[in-house]
């Protein structure tokens, strides 16, 4: 079983020593039953050590400096902040499928849960009101997917988290699903569900914002793969947009991973690109009232400014530019034409210093009805040349071996002489 | 020697609108009347050069000129054209006009 932690040296004192013997200040694991097949996690994806973990117990919240591991074990919910990176390996759709449901349940939690999902795996990350951490979730992966090792009385805990065996992935989905209510959520991420946090919970515990988020993303993004999956998720947005909305007022500083582009756990390659990416990115949903842009932010450029500017040189972008410089846009761009095609009669510009232009470039051309009518006739001499002989614009013709065709007519010549004024 | 000059001439555009009727009839090949033209091609030549011998004198204004692959190509106006033939006897039957009234016998 690979282990990966996620260790707090802070908070987790009590967990990590249940669960996990070492404490390792930015090392990250993540717990994964036994006899699964493992998707890969990098640490060193996992183990960004950027920012900083808020670890939630349920009415716990627990912040961790930077670097710290979050060790996510049975039977507890973690809230992390901690942009964690987990890539998926191709193919593995019965891992990612694995539903978590994400049981925020204090005391009295409704049984329901319990009872329908024996084994939930309640991995909330919480979106913490640092805004500059950002969640880069490990949602996409089954990541704490404990097998058998959950206790169940763990469920009833204040945490009331339980642990979804992956085994039973799809009964629970549905009947987590169909168990909807309001205590119960749950959010997909990359064709992982996970149930949102219930509004049982307290308000220090903050919705699972990147988890959510993921989900809307899911939701939002179109086919889960899976078809249980994802009739399911599908069927179910409404709850959870609406409880993701609520708990998501809250939160601003969240930075939620996208999964716009990961809709369900099958395309799995897909997301192995986009897991990387999507989880340092910022949410687009639009249901997050605030969104935290990470990138961009030292973006000044406006397309006034760049349209303008191209348009003198080019006249693609006449569109972008704003009236104000249309003006401006049409001298330079007359006058950049004129530069470039040097076709002074085809531009029709009511500029005074354009049209003084016209006037000095118009009798260039001579002729114009040269190539196309003056070569079309019908009396044609085909013949061959022994000398053409040119003094000053006097020429002279010494032709041989001719076929003549005048007005219908066809002539023969052997000999031919010419004399022509040009 | 055989260039394609002639074939845009009356007769080598009969030619080859024959032959396309041919080839469109499936009578004959493309490939064959390829051949006929090509034939056609030295056929003219040898012709225009050994039976042909007169001579065509011209006159008139040139408008364009253009040498181009070792082609002239020119572009004449108001032109005439006079054909000089060479003959070996030539026998001409004049008649009086009807100007003299005295006697006109010559000797």
């Amino acid at each position: 079983m690979v282990s990966i932690c996620l260790c707090s040296p802070f908070s987790c004192h009590t967990v990590c020593t249940k669960h996990c013997s070492h404490q390792q200040v930015g090392y990250t694991s993540l717990l994964i039953p036994a006899g699964k097949t493992l998707p890969t996690f990098t640490t060193a994806e996992l183990g960004t050590s950027n920012s900083s973990a808020n670890f939630t117990f349920p009415g716990y919240p627990v912040h961790v400096p930077a670097g710290v591991t979050l060790q996510m074990a049975s039977g507890y919910l973690y809230k992390v902040n901690v942009p964690i990176m987990v890539t998926q390996t191709s193919g593995r759709a019965s891992i990612l499928q694995h539903p978590f449901q994400q049981v925020f349940q204090q005391l009295g939690q409704p049984s329901i849960i319990q009872t329908s999902i024996p084994q939930l795996n309640p991995w909330c990350l919480q979106a913490t009101t640092e805004k500059s951490q950002r969640m880069e979730t490990v949602l996409q992966q089954p990541v704490v997917l404990r097998s058998g090792t959950v206790d169940r009385k763990r469920l009833e805990n204040a945490t009331g988290d339980t642990l979804l065996h992956p085994g039973n992935q799809h009964k629970i989905m549905s009947e987590a699903l169909l168990s909807q209510t309001e205590n119960s959520q749950y959010i997909s991420l990359s064709g992982v569900v996970f149930p949102p946090q219930l509004s049982q919970m307290d308000s220090n515990v903050e919705p699972v914002l990147s988890v959510s988020a993921s989900m809307t993303q899911n939701l939002h993004g179109g086919p889960l793969s899976t078809g249980p999956q994802g009739a399911q998720h599908q069927h179910t947005p409404d709850v959870q947009l609406r409880v993701l909305k609520n708990r998501m007022c809250g939160c601003d500083s969240v930075k939620q991973p996208r999964n716009t582009e990961e809709p369900s756990s099958l395309p799995l390659s897909k997301k192995d690109s986009n897991s990387q990416m999507d989880l340092s990115l910022q949410v687009t949903d639009d249901d997050i009232n605030e969104i935290i842009q990470i990138d961009g932010t030292g973006d000044t450029a406006s397309n006034d400014e760049i349209g303008s500017t191209r348009d003198v040189d080019e006249n693609k972008f006449l569109g972008i530019t704003d009236a104000g410089d249309l003006k401006v846009l049409e001298e330079a761009s007359s006058i950049s034409n004129e530069d470039s095609m040097a076709n002074s009669s085809d531009n029709e510009d009511p500029q005074v210093d354009l049209v003084e232009e016209d006037p000095l470039n118009s009798g260039d051309d001579v002729s114009e009805q040269d190539v196309p009518d003056l070569f079309d006739t019908d009396n044609v001499i085909v013949c061959q040349y022994e000398k053409i002989h040119r003094s000053k614009n006097k020429w002279k013709f010494y032709l041989k071996d001719g076929i003549m065709c005048f007005g219908g007519r066809d002539y023969v010549f052997a000999k031919a002489v010419g004399d022509a004024e040009w | 020697m055989a260039h394609q000059l002639h074939r845009n001439t009356t007769l080598g555009n009969s030619l080859q609108e024959s032959l396309d009727e041919l080839i469109q009839s499936q009578q004959i090949t493309r490939q064959l009347a390829l051949q006929v033209l090509l034939q056609f091609d030295k056929a003219i030549y040898s012709v225009l050069v050994q039976k042909v011998r007169n001579r065509v004198n011209s006159r008139g204004s040139l408008n364009t000129y253009r040498f181009c692959d070792n082609v002239w190509t020119f572009v004449l106006n108001d032109v005439e054209f006079r054909e000089v033939t060479e003959l070996d006897k030539v026998k001409i039957v004049a008649s009086c006009d009807g100007k003299n009234t005295g006697s006109n016998t010559t000797e």
